[in-house]
């Protein structure tokens, strides 16, 4: 990707495509332009200049602010494009000099003929993948790395060259003539198969092979234009005029590099970023932004075939704050409403305390798996319809109110826990229950109640569900724990009561607060 | 392809001639791989509660497919009803679903009353709309053959916008899934092809030192699309 700032703001932006823009180092006239879209140069506009000298030669140019956190997230996302392909992709090391803005990422194609039919349809289905998740990539295949960067690198330089010389649109023929925008780099032939090393090396300018200034302005005055002209030299003659580091060029133009991509394990937490231009106080249009976001993730997590494990969400707040929060999945989705209407509810419950002036958006990746179900037993329902219901009804009533209910080994009263759900392993059925057993409601919460007791037994009960007096109880039974802690420390008397009024309720007198409460009616 | 007779060999040879013979032999040569009779209990369409008297009023149980209420006051057993209903469903290894409105459902309880837990799916929405939309979640996901809907609360029963019926009763009969509404009165009108109604129980103490043994109640057939409505049946149901 031969232009990483200019890739980046069209990833998060994708209506600035067709428009002369250009990113800016930072904020104000005086900064300078590191990157120009094509529409810009063809308006006269050129990097290195300042904001103001841009302006003036393009009058309706927009001017983006350099964004790290966009950045990141597009070597993040071609990462995931190449992992999404290959199981060994690895970060190529950062370009210099003229290629300081290249992002790169090295592909192991070994074996990649079993699901792509060939190495050129492998090369295609990356170029493909990558324009669909918003970076124009140009992928080369060859025998090294070295090789494969140098010929992604004259790809990307035709692709812009190309670019540059199409004539502005000018009216409805010219619109009717291209079937989209351009988007700074030509999509066409994005993508090439290298045969043969050498021959694809020779006829190449030395500016490709990136050498220092120093050593460019060296081989310039001793004529050396091409890489097939460095190679007729003898090494040591160049050596001793040039210098020993006019070597490890050699090595280039020979395209020498006998290391191949280690494995890289996954690292499955991704992340995408924008840093705001104004802060935001209100929570709607931070909807917006979640939702790009949100959507570029699941870009990327579709690529290496993954969905949303839960959710981080971390907020920079005006003043130098950070809000950082988790949002549960009861269910890994792909399904981006969802996990908007998650984050939102979210935000909504706990605003942040100040204005929000960055949002990063993280997912650890989660395999949608399927179930090995069994021929002869009862079938649940299928894996990602599962996982999109639970995922939906956490969405609907709240992440901490779906799930499997499961007792906790508590001896406090309505001591259960709810888990997340999952399709238990088919089993024996089980022996029939007996039946009939009396169920109680439990109330949540607890129902204040007002007691006379007599002898240390209710007698009148006064309360918003049973009232009179009291027909038949039993009990007291004593339940109480956590004595060593202050605050967890409980202690109740239970009683079964049956009011006059038709109510059987499980009273309970709560001794470390001394209040009675109804906290279940039998049903 | 047919095989020379001359070049059969192994159990199908024998199966020529008197074919109980065979048959026999058959059985005798594969042994303990094979047993007589039995099979596995594949779902049918009702849902037993395991209550003998109310499951030979509803003619096997609960329908699948279909909208059913089980209706009454406070205390008449509708919970434990629902509870004993949905752990012979677990029991089965079926899953179950509790869209619970009251947010009434007691774990203990339910583990008492033989709930295979892990089997249940539990839904606590916040309001009646929510409820609502849970169950017709749960419905369309498929595989829940049996959806409790607790709609009961100590409050009284909500309003539950009349549109609401048709769709879930479509939902339930496109998964055939047994949709059962908890309530204190009926709300699905016509919507439900089954209705109980229970009567106020009557506790039983025993004593000696004093405790709650169990409900006594009625239950009322009072509407059903199977058959003729009207049967009364009483229950006992005893503390665990």
């Amino acid at each position: 990707m031969p232009a990483l700032p200019l890739a980046a703001e069209l990833r998060a932006h994708p209506e600035l495509a067709g428009r002369p823009f250009a990113v800016a180092a930072g904020p104000g006239p005086r900064a300078e332009i590191v990157a120009v879209s094509p529409e810009a140069m063809r308006a006269g506009v050129r990097p290195f200049g300042t904001v103001v000298h841009a302006r003036a030669a393009c009058a309706a140019l927009e001017v983006r602010v350099l964004s790290p956190a966009l950045e990141q997230a597009a070597r993040a996302a071609l990462l995931d494009v190449a992992l999404g392909a290959s199981p060994r992709a690895e970060p190529a090391p950062p370009g210099a000099g003229v290629f300081a803005a290249e992002a790169a990422v090295y592909v192991d194609a070994r074996g990649v003929s079993a699901l792509f039919r060939s190495e050129a349809g492998f090369a295609g289905a990356l170029a493909e993948r990558a324009r669909r998740v918003g970076l124009p990539a140009c992928v080369a295949v060859a025998s090294s790395r070295s090789v494969a960067r140098i010929a992604a690198r004259f790809l990307a330089q035709r692709a812009a060259s190309e670019a540059r010389s199409e004539p502005k649109a000018s009216g409805d023929k010219d619109r009717e003539a291209r079937s989209e925008p351009t988007r700074g780099f030509a999509s066409r032939e994005a993508s090439e198969v290298i045969e043969n090393d050498a021959d694809f090396l020779a006829p190449l300018p030395l500016d490709l092979l990136n050498p220092d200034d120093a050593l460019a302005d060296a081989l310039s005055r001793f004529g050396l234009r091409r890489v097939a002209d460095l190679l007729r030299l003898s090494p040591r003659a160049l050596a001793a005029r040039l210098g020993p580091g006019v070597l490890g060029l050699l090595a280039l133009a020979r395209g020498e590099d006998c290391a191949p991509p280690p494995p890289v394990p996954p690292d499955l937490r991704l992340e995408e970023a924008s840093d705001l231009e104004a802060p935001l106080e209100r929570l709607e249009p931070l909807g917006f932004v979640l939702r790009g976001l949100v959507g570029r993730l699941a870009e990327r997590l579709a690529c290496r075939g993954l969905a949303f494990g839960d959710l981080e969400l971390a907020l920079g707040l005006e003043g130098g704050g950070r809000d950082a929060r988790r949002v549960g999945l009861a269910a890994p989705t792909l399904d981006e409403r969802v996990v908007l209407r998650l984050a939102l509810l979210a935000l909504e419950a706990a605003p942040p305390g100040a204005a929000i002036e960055r949002v990063a958006v993280a997912s650890v990746g989660r395999t949608v798996g399927g179930d090995q179900l069994d021929f002869f037993r009862p079938a649940g329902p299928a894996p990602a319809a599962l996982a999109r219901t639970l995922a939906e009804l956490a969405a609907l009533v709240g992440s901490g109110r779906v799930g499997a209910p499961a007792l906790a080994d508590d001896h406090r009263p309505d001591a259960c826990r709810m888990e997340p759900f999952r399709v238990p392993k088919p089993r024996e059925p089980a022996p029939r229950p007996a039946g009939g057993t009396l169920a109680l409601r439990a109330l949540r919460p607890p129902l204040p109640a007002r007691v006379r007791t007599a002898g240390g037994r209710p007698r009148w009960l006064e309360s918003a569900l049973a009232n009179g007096p009291v027909e038949r109880a039993s009990g007291p039974w004593r339940t109480s724990g956590r004595w060593w802690s202050e605050t967890e420390r409980f202690a109740f008397d239970h009683f079964d009561v049956a009011t006059a009024d038709g109510w059987v309720v499980r009273l309970r007198l709560d001794l470390v607060a001394q209040r009675w409460e109804i906290d279940g009616v039998y049903d | 392809m047919t095989t020379p007779r001359s070049q059969r060999s192994g159990p199908s040879a024998r199966l020529e001639g008197r074919s109980g013979e065979s048959l026999e032999g058959l059985l005798r040569e594969l042994g303990a791989s094979v047993a007589r009779g039995g099979g596995v209990a594949l779902p049918s369409g009702r849902f037993p509660t395991g209550l003998a008297a109310i499951d030979d009023a509803l003619g096997g149980g609960f329908p699948r497919g279909r909208v059913s209420e089980v209706v009454g006051p406070g205390c008449c057993g509708r919970t434990s009803l629902a509870l004993a209903l949905l752990a012979r469903t677990t029991a089965r290894g079926e899953l179950g679903a509790v869209v619970d409105r009251a947010d009434a459902f007691d774990a203990g309880s339910a583990a008492a009353a033989g709930v295979d837990l892990e089997r249940v799916l539990w839904v606590r929405p916040r309001g009646v709309p929510e409820a609502l939309r849970s169950v017709e979640h749960v419905l369309q996901a498929g595989g829940f053959p049996l959806v409790l809907l607790d709609l009961s609360s100590e409050a009284g029963d909500p309003r539950i916008p009349g549109v609401a019926w048709p769709r879930l009763r479509k939902a339930a009969a496109a998964t055939a899934s047994a949709l059962v509404l908890l309530g204190r009165r009926r709300l699905a009108g016509p919507f439900a092809d089954l209705a109980l109604e229970l009567d106020a129980a009557r506790p039983r103490f025993e004593s000696g030192p004093d405790w709650l043994a169990g409900f006594e109640t009625r239950v009322r057939l009072v509407r059903s699309r199977a058959g003729p409505a009207g049967t009364d049946v009483a229950v006992r149901w005893r503390a665990a």
